[in-house]
């Protein structure tokens, strides 16, 4: 027998009991079905969250923190691991610039990027167009194009980004009333409302302290110190870019040196309080102008008339370190001897590339307890193949003689009714792909909507060609399978009883 | 007539085992039939006729006995080569017309052709001759069921005959029609003996057996040669 012959021939036979047929295919199709949308559906994660870490570059990047609960997170580099401001626990080596150097040295590390620990002038407020909203979370990155962070619209720092610029992230472009066109927010100027008694970058401090305010009941940040008198600022920034809020939700990130530079305060350089202070000059100090502080700091100690600024890298140590290092590394398999050669020097490492395949592993469970799910569905159906068959068989039993008395072999017969149970399987196996296609069709837009903020909100649904082919050929063979056992006894038959058969 | 034998049977026995007892459907038979006869097998139900025409047709094999069919042993032979023997020197007939009902009349007929792997459009051609040949050229298209009972055998002939084999063996041919029809078939299977081919025809209708050259009686498994 020609394969034409066997196509033709069981098409014809299950053309024959038609409903039997189609209920049969219609129990592999839901198993295929099921399959398809389901893998498609984890295959499709797995392949956008591998694209999101391959696309960004994490997966060459070595996350540095001094604490030991870091966790790599894959959408917020920028937010530093740990706690900076901590006590320094025995052992924990402070994050500063001679770290920072120390890994910039090692080989197969092509940048480093310091990230903000927990620098802040405090911010009341920031205000745009007559609106004022909460600048609770201010972060900050070394502008060296290390740290990346998954932009909305425009841009993020270039190196030649010291000062005046912002990014915010989406939700304060809403806020802000340019939802629909996060864009038209770029280049254009927010303003940084600083607290009463600033005395960081851009304050102009006169050369007498005002009155010291009393701290009222409920304020924040109210130090009650010498410089409480001082008024808040204005401070303007340019939005040069508006970053995902699924990155970064209520962000205000500024270049790192320009936080370090607003967030390190000047002191009164005489500290006589509280009888010092006063509405009158001091005697033998006139009441003379105002020292404006405004551009980066003249130097580590600068005195500027009757005050004094604290060195930077004084500052990033007495708040505790930087919060974090993102480490780019030149290739993704010198990642964990760099990770390993960071962790000797006392510090804590997280990899882009082990919460990968942390991510990844969890995908495949998931899809591995999907498809077994599947598999139940197809083995129950392929009970309902060899029923179908069984059936079949018993019914063509004349048939059968017939065939045999012309001439047809055992194996032919064999053959004949194992093509028919793998074309059920076949059948079930295309209609299921198409049917599980158009769901996922149909599905995408209501999963991109569900999980609109969610990790998974840029993930294509599309079912991956070779799922088609497993699936197809999957449920062509269980069908194969199915028919094995009745097609070994049709091709048993005795022709003589089978010529007689009633 | 022709000399040669066509079927050889010697010494065949086929036996049957029926709970404690052995029933022997052939009991040591001899046969010999030259190409060319036209042989009716007469006897009683469950005589052992349609044993015989089965071990002859490579549909049965003898539990003991040599059976010799146009020159080949089939005693040896697998149930590959027994099927090839079918598809080549064997053409088969029943009583019940056994045509598949989903298929035409041409389809039934080619269905012979398709195990013996001839090319589509061949088993055509074959086919469609075969047809005319049993008078239903204008037929070929219909299904079973659009045909009279007649018409049916006819195509159950046609199939038989379009692999071009050396022995048609019919299982009572005219058990399912009436007389007139009976009458038909028989024409036309006589036909076919007189272009050549060999007939075994089994039945116990008297009629059917007057027509043959030669008329075998099976009685008990055992062959009795009824003289004319």
């Amino acid at each position: 027998m020609r394969f034409a012959d066997y196509v033709s021939l069981a098409l014809r036979s299950l053309r024959r009991s038609r409903l039997r047929s189609a209920l049969t295919i219609a129990a592999i199709l839901v198993g295929a079905t099921g399959i398809t949308v389901m893998l498609t559906f984890v295959t499709s994660v797995k392949h956008y969250v591998i694209s999101q870490f391959t696309d960004s570059g994490q997966d060459r990047q070595v996350q540095v923190a001094q604490t030991s609960d870091l966790s790599y997170r894959a959408s917020g580099q920028v937010d530093g691991g740990g706690p900076g401001g901590g006590s320094g626990s025995a052992g924990q080596v402070v994050l500063g610039p001679t770290q920072e150097a120390a890994i910039a040295a090692i080989s197969h590390v092509s940048g480093v990027a310091a990230t903000s620990g927990s620098f802040g002038p405090g911010f009341e407020y920031l205000a745009f167009g007559g609106k004022q909203l909460s600048a609770q979370r201010l972060m900050g990155y070394e502008p060296n194009g290390v740290v990346r962070p998954s932009m909305v619209a425009g841009r993020s720092f270039g190196t030649a980004d010291r000062s005046g610029v912002v990014l915010l992230s989406k939700d304060y472009a809403t806020a802000l009333g340019f939802g629909g066109d996060p864009a038209r927010l770029v280049g254009q100027m927010v303003v940084l409302h600083t607290q009463a008694g600033y005395t960081g970058g851009g304050a102009t401090l006169p050369n007498v302290l005002p009155p010291q305010r009393q701290c009222e009941q409920g304020q924040r940040n109210c130090f009650g110190g010498p410089t409480s008198g001082l008024p808040a600022i204005d401070i303007p920034a340019r939005v040069i870019g508006i970053v995902s809020s699924e990155d970064q939700q209520g962000a205000i990130i500024l270049p790192l040196p320009w936080l370090i530079d607003l967030s390190d305060q000047s002191q009164p350089k005489q500290v006589q309080y509280p009888q010092s202070f006063g509405n009158q000059p001091r005697p033998g100090q006139p009441a003379g102008e105002p020292v404006p502080r405004t551009g980066p700091p003249s130097g580590p100690g600068a005195v500027q008339g009757g005050w004094q600024r604290p060195a930077a890298a004084e500052f990033i140590a007495g708040s505790g370190g930087y919060g974090s290092f993102i480490v780019d590394v030149d290739d993704s398999a010198n990642v964990p001897s760099v990770a390993a050669t960071i962790d000797r020097l006392g510090l804590h490492t997280a990899t882009g590339l082990a919460a990968l395949a942390e991510q990844k592993h969890a995908a495949d469970v998931i899809g591995l307890v999907l498809g077994a799910l599947g598999l139940v569905a197809l083995g129950i159906a392929a009970l309902g193949i060899t029923n179908t068959m069984v059936m079949s068989v018993l019914e063509r039993t004349r048939e059968i003689g017939v065939m045999r008395a012309v001439g047809a072999r055992r194996s032919a017969i064999r053959r004949l009714f194992a093509f028919e149970a793998a074309m059920l399987g076949f059948f079930g196996g295309v209609i299921g792909v198409a049917i599980g296609y158009t769901i996922t069709l149909v599905a995408a837009p209501l999963i991109r909507t569900a999980v609109k903020s969610g990790d998974i909100a840029g993930t294509s649904f599309s079912v991956p060609l070779w799922l088609v082919g497993v699936v197809v050929a999957g449920t062509t063979l269980i069908g194969f399978v199915s028919g094995l056992l009745p097609a070994r006894r049709a091709a048993r038959l005795d022709p003589i009883e089978a010529l007689r058969y009633e | 007539m022709a000399t040669t034998a066509l079927v050889e049977l010697r010494d065949v026995t086929k036996a049957y085992q029926l709970g404690d007892e052995s029933f022997r459907a052939l009991d040591q038979v001899h046969l010999s039939i030259d190409a060319g006869d036209f042989v009716a097998v007469t006897g009683p139900s469950g005589s052992g006729k349609s044993t015989l025409a089965n071990v002859i047709g490579g549909l049965d094999r003898p539990t003991h006995g040599q059976v010799v069919v146009a020159g080949e042993d089939l005693a040896g032979m697998g149930d590959g080569a027994l099927s090839r023997f079918r598809i080549d020197r064997i053409g088969f007939v029943f009583q019940s017309f056994n045509l598949k009902a989903d298929g035409t009349a041409l389809e039934n007929v080619m269905l012979p052709l398709v195990f013996a792997r001839v090319r589509p459009k061949e088993r055509r051609a074959r086919a469609a001759a075969c047809l005319e040949l049993v008078g239903l050229k204008d037929r070929m298209g219909h299904r079973p069921s659009q045909l009279s009972g007649g018409q049916r055998q006819r195509v159950a002939i046609a199939r038989a005959l379009v692999t071009d084999p050396r022995l048609l063996i019919a299982d009572e041919p005219t058990g399912n029609l009436d007389s007139a029809r009976g009458e038909e078939v028989m024409d036309l299977l006589a036909s076919l003996g007189q272009a050549g081919t060999t007939l075994l025809v089994i039945t116990h209708d008297p009629t059917v057996a007057s027509r043959a050259g030669r008329t075998i009686e099976v009685r008990d498994g055992k062959v009795l040669e009824a003289v004319r």
